[in-house]
């Protein structure tokens, strides 16, 4: 076990590597200029060779890769051109938003999906488990900024239950600001909310085929409690495994409904900066989202071998 | 395909009739995607401001936007891009992670380094990862098929990848290998035939949140150029108008749903008449 | 605020507001949903009105526009003018302080001038013509120059990539780089706290302010604070501003969609606020390199195929909000000219393809640079796509993002036209495309020497003289196109009294 652990740890770390250059190179390869943003309409060349100069961005780009990663490898993300903030704030102020709209979305996504998975499976086959995987098949199809639109339009401008957009930070109005995130995180559950309902289903009908599920069914043991003992635990893993992933993706590829629920995540700084070339904030902020998956991908992948030795790792 | 087959490909949807309402709309696309100009009442194009914002009615069924275009027309024309974009990411998908899922399969060595490529892919954010190629390359449709299709192209090669080790370890396909059997027969015989099922599910799937992908590059105005009609550029071009011209955004809205619903129902359909080896591959991606 | 509400008061409110709505608290915190977020509030250097808006409530300048943009002293107290105007003194109002406590000198205003001469988007204007600024007492700048300008206090009554006055030793070692957040030092009604990306840059009264005597008019006069804070909350979707106003998250909101301006007139829960200076689009065409260089006669076909009120009413919506005005200044303002303006808007498609066919066009794609950043900029350029398609005129949008434009447009042979709009600029030497180094570079010898005429007359009759010499020649030769005259405007919590019609400011605003 430690040392499938500590292969998986090497191997991570040299993805890794590979994806800070992926990264660095990809950026640098976009057209368009933090320095023409920075200065704005009027600036004469001389003005926009001078900036260049100082902010290293006329450096060749190997030079420029080396001493990013060297910072890097000692904590420093470096400053944002816009913000003149060092970058690891920046995410922090960001991540705070991300993460508990990602966790309140993962809230309605436990509470609507594994449920209703359930019944489906258990009722696998009729009327209600068609109607209910339908009705998921219908949420994972809808686009989340439509029916954002529409959330904002009635909850908060016509009945005024909620707050359309924004968030102020919980650290500040006290936890009654998480209001703010009802809609934005009801908008991003229907589809995630629909993938775990389907895998819950699918999960437990493949458990239920196993053989001492049969026993136990064989046995005489009542439908229920063959779920509750004997399938629930095992098909739960799957589950659980996808929750990891799925908050990890929130985390980022919220982008559309942060735009339009004008929430400061972590989406909205990278698309922001990608659109400004805030060349730090992006490297920073990829770099950060490529760790947490890497890490949330470790940590599956090594409990899925503590909990279920039959797992066969390659 | 003989008569037998295309009664076995039907059986699926006609036990499911949720399943052959999905289908039926999925033809109505390409029939509308296919006659476009034939069937909308104007030019997508003609531009008349002076009957801008004009609500459902006779003239126009489904009104018309801020340029005074005709909203019907664009709805139906831009059933043209849905296809273009969904069959892209498709093709660009299965084109990519075929041979590549495949081949890794095969040469266990080979395999090491290309899946470890594609892990180091698969740690990006994949909307992050679209929007930055866009933003390199410009939008364009090419660009926003390429930018979509590099998120799946991981998740197909995976899938290929998982089903070619099942049937390599298949006890036929030892025995072909143990007398001999070339590389390339063993390929074109006993894999290929054998992915054509799982891969029709997986390119329904792709096909369906390609569409939702393609509405949020759209949205974020980084998608298909916004002179192009097609459902996503209509939201985005009219999302200011929710409250003034709500027909704006519900009759593209419904389309982009009712597209990739069809789509998943289709490819609901026709896992569940896969073998059930091969059903567990797609459990997660459902 | 005449009486301030207790500590324990103020506790008890905040409180409440935890529990009820976040309204309880409007009265001493007023929330702008502004359309995105700024770059560095530097704003010598950035010409952004999203930077501008939020840096006019902590930098001043010397003298400001009053509401019919006549420029009144600020921090200036008082000017004279020696040598046929190539000398200037300023005398400076004395007990002005910045918000770390020091009091403002001549020498900031020395160090900020100088740093504006060389760096400032828009110090060239000037300064360009500068021979010396010093300090001339402790209170008192002398500013000279090789040749007089017309529009001197024109050109420092805004911080719009104008002169703003920074302390000495900011402005002394920032040189062109950004200046950090810890040096947003000014002398405004308010002063910066904190920049939280995404999500709000906030500012608090300055208690030290002391106002000007004269009465608050437009961005001139007294400046009073009621507002405790104020916090420029980026809200980039505009539907979203909209119901957030309407909605109670948002006390005020600019930039709103002019189709919806009728039904917000007619809201209860919002109101209108429209501004009273149009700003416009511009087509501008290059003049150093591609097809349209030296092409005068294929500019004009090109004018001529135009509609463009058709383009107006797509981009701005209602009447009430747009108007098709071919003078480049609107009626009712000293510059307003009829000089040329039968070639603003012919809509001949018919006399458009003849003028194309003695330019010698054969139906070569011409490039034009858009970006959806601005949904006018884009509505303007699919209108006269289509309109010069009609009159045989081959021409390629090329769509890019905000950021890439910036960059391509100073690329010549990338682009044919570009779109941008300019806002309303109290003097006409202000204006982009007078400026030769700006891209499009317009730079005949007939402009030239016009211009130089206009920057060394102070007399107003004789400077619209050549104004209207120039509008002429910007119809003969046209460098840009102007699209027309538009009123933007914003919206506001119905509680809000006192709002500014020049433009979003918040001090002199209460809440009912």
């Amino acid at each position: 076990m430690w040392s499938y652990a500590l292969k998986r740890a090497g191997t991570t770390a040299v993805t890794l590597l590979a994806a800070s250059v992926i990264i660095f190179a990809f950026i640098h390869v976009v057209p368009g200029d933090p320095i023409y943003v920075l200065l704005g309409d009027t600036a004469t060349p001389d003005q926009i060779d001078a900036l260049r100069h100082q902010l290293g961005l006329d450096q060749p780009i190997i030079v420029q890769y080396v001493s990013w990663m060297g910072h890097v490898l000692e904590g420093d993300l470096g400053r944002s051109i816009f913000f003149q903030a060092p970058v690891l704030s920046v995410i922090a102020d960001g991540a705070e938003t991300s993460i508990l709209l990602a966790t309140m979305t993962m809230i309605w996504v436990a509470i609507i999906g594994v449920p209703i998975g359930m019944i489906a499976a258990v009722r696998h086959g009729t009327w209600l488990d068609q109607g209910l995987s339908g009705a998921a098949m219908l949420m994972a199809s809808i686009p989340t900024f439509w029916v954002g639109l529409y959330l904002i339009l009635i909850f908060a401008a016509w009945l005024g239950w909620f707050p359309s957009s924004g968030y102020p930070s919980v650290f500040e109005g006290g936890a009654v600001n998480l209001r703010y995130l009802v809609l934005p995180s009801l908008a991003l559950a229907a589809p995630n909310a629909a993938l775990i309902l389907r895998l819950t289903r699918a999960s437990m009908l493949d458990v239920s085929r196993e053989d001492y599920v049969r026993t136990a069914r064989a046995k005489g043991i009542r439908p229920w409690q063959v779920v509750r003992r004997h399938i629930l635990r095992n098909a739960l893993l799957a589950v659980v495994s996808a929750f990891g992933f799925t908050f990890a993706a929130l985390l980022s590829e919220a982008v559309v409904t942060e735009t339009v629920f004008a929430l400061p995540g972590i989406g909205r700084l990278v698309v922001q900066s990608i659109l400004r070339r805030d060349y730090p904030v992006i490297q920073g902020v990829i770099l950060v989202i490529v760790v947490v998956y890497l890490l949330i991908n470790l940590i599956v992948d090594l409990s899925y071998r503590l909990l279920d030795p039959r797992v066969e790792l390659q | 395909m003989s008569r037998d087959a295309a009664i076995l490909w039907l059986k699926p949807f006609v036990a499911r009739p949720i399943a052959l309402a999905g289908l039926g709309i999925l033809l109505a696309t390409v029939f509308a995607a296919a006659f476009a100009p034939w069937l909308s009442p104007y030019d997508p194009y003609a531009i008349d401001p002076p009957i801008r914002l004009t609500p459902p009615g006779l003239a126009h069924w489904f009104g018309t936007d801020q340029f005074g275009r005709d909203t019907l027309s664009r709805t139906i024309h831009s059933a043209r891009m849905a296809l273009l974009i969904g069959s892209g990411v498709v093709v660009f998908a299965l084109a990519t992670g075929v041979p590549i899922g495949v081949l890794s399969a095969l040469f266990p060595r080979l395999g090491h380094v290309l899946m470890r490529m594609v892990d180091v892919l698969m740690a990006f954010p994949t909307l992050l990862l679209a929007l930055g190629l866009i933003v390199i390359l410009a939008p364009s449709v090419a660009n926003a098929i390429l930018a979509i299709g590099l998120g799946y192209m991981t998740t197909t090669t995976r899938i290929v990848y998982g089903l070619t080790l099942r049937l390599r370890a298949e006890t036929y396909v030892e025995a072909a290998r143990s007398m001999g059997a070339g590389t390339t027969w063993l390929i074109g015989r006993h894999i290929l035939p054998n992915l054509i099922s799982p891969l029709l599910v997986q390119a329904s799937f792709v096909f369906a949140f390609a569409q939702l992908g393609a509405a949020s590059l759209d949205f974020l105005g980084l998608g298909a150029p916004p002179e192009i009609p097609s459902w996503g550029n209509m939201l985005a071009e009219s999302r200011t108008f929710i409250t003034r011209a709500p027909w704006l955004l519900f009759f593209p809205g419904m389309m982009i749903v009712a597209t990739a619903f069809s789509l998943n129902l289709v490819g609901d359909a026709l896992r569940d008449r896969l073998d059930p080896r091969f059903r567990q591959v797609f459990g997660e991606k459902g | 605020m005449k009486c301030r509400p207790s500590v324990l008061m103020r506790a008890a409110v905040g409180a409440a507001a935890l529990f009820l709505n976040a309204q309880a608290s409007a009265a001493t915190l007023l929330r702008e949903a502004t359309v995105g977020e700024p770059p560095p509030l530097d704003v010598m250097l950035t010409t952004a009105d999203v930077a501008s808006v939020i840096g006019r409530h902590i930098f001043e300048t010397l003298y400001a526009w009053d509401s019919t943009y006549v420029p009144r002293p600020m921090l200036a107290d008082s000017d004279r003018e020696e040598d046929g105007g190539r000398t200037i003194v300023i005398k400076l109002r004395e007990d002005v302080r910045f918000h770390n406590g020091k009091e403002m000198t001549a020498k900031d205003v020395v160090a900020s001038m100088t740093r504006w001469g060389n760096f400032g988007a828009r110090g060239k204007l000037l300064m360009g013509a500068a021979t010396s600024v010093e300090a001339t007492g402790k209170y008192e700048v002398t500013l000279k120059l090789s040749a007089p300008n017309g529009a001197w206090k024109n050109l420092v009554a805004d911080v719009n990539g104008g002169l703003a006055i920074y302390p000495e030793e900011i402005a002394a070692n920032a040189g062109n780089r950004p200046i950090e957040q810890k040096d947003y030092i000014g002398t405004g009604p308010y002063k910066f706290v904190e920049w939280r990306p995404n999500r709000h840059v906030e500012v608090e009264r300055f208690d030290g302010y002391k106002p000007v005597k004269e009465k608050g008019d437009g961005f001139a006069g007294a400046r009073v604070a009621f507002f405790d804070k104020i916090r420029f909350i980026p809200v980039p979707d505009v539907g979203t501003r909209v119901s957030g106003v309407q909605a109670g998250d948002y006390d005020y909101a600019e930039m709103i969609s002019g189709d919806l301006y009728d039904s917000l007139s007619k809201d209860g829960s919002v109101q209108v606020q429209r501004t009273n200076a149009p700003i416009f689009g511009l087509f501008f065409m290059n003049s150093k390199q591609g097809i349209l260089k030296d092409n005068y006669k294929l500019r004009r076909a090109i004018q001529t195929a135009l509609d463009k009120s058709q383009a107006l009413r797509v981009a701005f919506g209602p009447k009430d909000l747009w108007s098709a005005e071919g003078s480049i200044y609107p009626k009712g303002t000293p510059w307003h000219s009829m000089e040329g303006v039968s070639g603003y808007s012919p809509h001949d498609p018919k006399k458009a393809k003849e003028l194309a066919k003695e330019a010698d066009y054969t139906g070569t794609p011409i490039r034009l640079l858009v970006s959806t950043n601005y949904q006018a900029h884009y509505d303007e350029a699919s209108v006269f796509t289509r309109q010069l398609a009609d009159a045989g005129i081959n021409v390629q949008m090329m769509v890019v993002d905000w950021a890439t434009l910036l960059k391509m447009r100073g690329q010549p042979e990338q682009w044919d036209i570009f779109v941008t709009h300019h806002s309303f600029s109290p003097d006409p030497l202000l204006f982009t495309f007078l400026n030769a180094s700006y891209p499009g570079w317009w730079d005949s010898p007939e402009i030239n020497s016009l211009r130089a005429e206009l920057i060394k007359s102070s007399d107003q009759t004789a400077r619209k003289a050549t104004w209207d010499k120039i509008q002429s020649l910007i119809y003969e030769q046209v460098p840009v196109m102007k699209v027309g005259d538009a009123y933007t405007y914003d919206i506001a919590s119905p509680k809000l009294k006192g709002l500014n019609p020049n433009g979003p400011v918040f001090w002199n605003v209460t809440a009912k």
